[in-house]
C-alpha cells in the first residue's frame, strides 16, 4: 500500500524515531509501513491520522 | 526480539524466555540424574519425565500472553513469522531425519534435542525475517 508517511513526517521535521515514539511503537515499525513492506492495522492508521490532523485516505492509498 | 526498542512487553518476554530455556536445560539433567542414579518406580519416573516439559509449556503460554500484551503490530507480526519458520524448519528437518534413521541407518537424533534445535531454527527465522522488513 502506497503512503505518505515520509513526505508528512519531512515536513514536520521528524525522524522515523520521533514518528515511533510518538505512535508507541518501535522505529522498525514505521520504516516497515512507510516503505510499504507492512500495512498498519486499523487502530494505528487512525492514530496516524489523528497526529497528522488529517484523513486515513490522505494517508494512504490502496493503488498499486 | 528487538532490543533497540522501549517495548516493555518484549523485554519482559526476552527476559522470561530466557529463564525458562535455563529452567529446560536444569530440569533436563536433573531428570536424567533422577533417572539414572534414584532407579525411581512408579508414578516418580513419570514425574521426572514431565518436569523437563514444564518450562516448553510455559514457554508457550508465555509466548501467547506476549501476543496479547504486544500492542505494535509489527513486532507481533515478525514474531508470528519467526515461530512459523522454526516449527516449519523442526518439522522438515526431523521427518527428513526420521526417514534417514529408519531406512538408511543414520544415527538417532535424541528427542530432547528437539526443543533446543526448535529455538535455533526459530532465532535464524526472526533474523531473516527481520532482514527482509530492513
Amino acid at each position: 500500500m502506497k503512503n505518505r508517511l515520509r513526505v508528512l513526517r519531512a515536513e514536520r521535521d521528524w525522524s522515523q524515531a520521533d514518528l515511533a515514539q510518538r505512535l508507541e511503537v518501535s522505529r522498525q515499525s514505521v520504516n516497515a509501513i512507510e516503505t510499504g513492506k507492512f500495512d498498519p492495522s486499523l487502530p494505528l492508521a487512525f492514530k496516524l491520522a489523528r497526529l497528522f490532523e488529517t484523513t486515513i485516505e490522505a494517508i494512504f492509498s490502496d493503488e498499486n | 526480539m528487538d532490543c533497540k526498542t522501549n517495548n516493555s512487553a518484549v523485554w519482559r518476554f526476552t527476559r522470561r524466555f530466557i529463564v525458562l530455556s535455563l529452567l529446560y536445560g536444569f530440569f533436563s539433567g536433573l531428570s536424567a540424574y533422577g533417572l539414572l542414579l534414584w532407579h525411581p518406580t512408579g508414578i516418580v519416573i513419570w514425574l521426572l519425565a514431565i518436569l523437563p516439559a514444564i518450562p516448553i509449556a510455559m514457554a508457550v503460554l508465555l509466548t501467547g500472553r506476549y501476543m496479547s500484551e504486544e500492542k505494535d503490530d509489527f513486532q507481533r507480526a515478525v514474531l508470528v513469522q519467526a515461530l512459523l519458520g522454526g516449527i516449519g524448519a523442526i518439522l522438515v528437518v526431523t521427518t527428513a531425519w526420521g526417514i534417514l534413521e529408519n531406512y538408511a541407518h543414520f544415527q538417532r537424533l535424541n528427542i530432547l534435542m528437539i526443543w533446543p534445535l526448535y529455538l535455533v531454527f526459530v532465532g535464524i527465522s526472526y533474523g531473516i525475517v527481520k532482514a527482509r522488513y530492513r
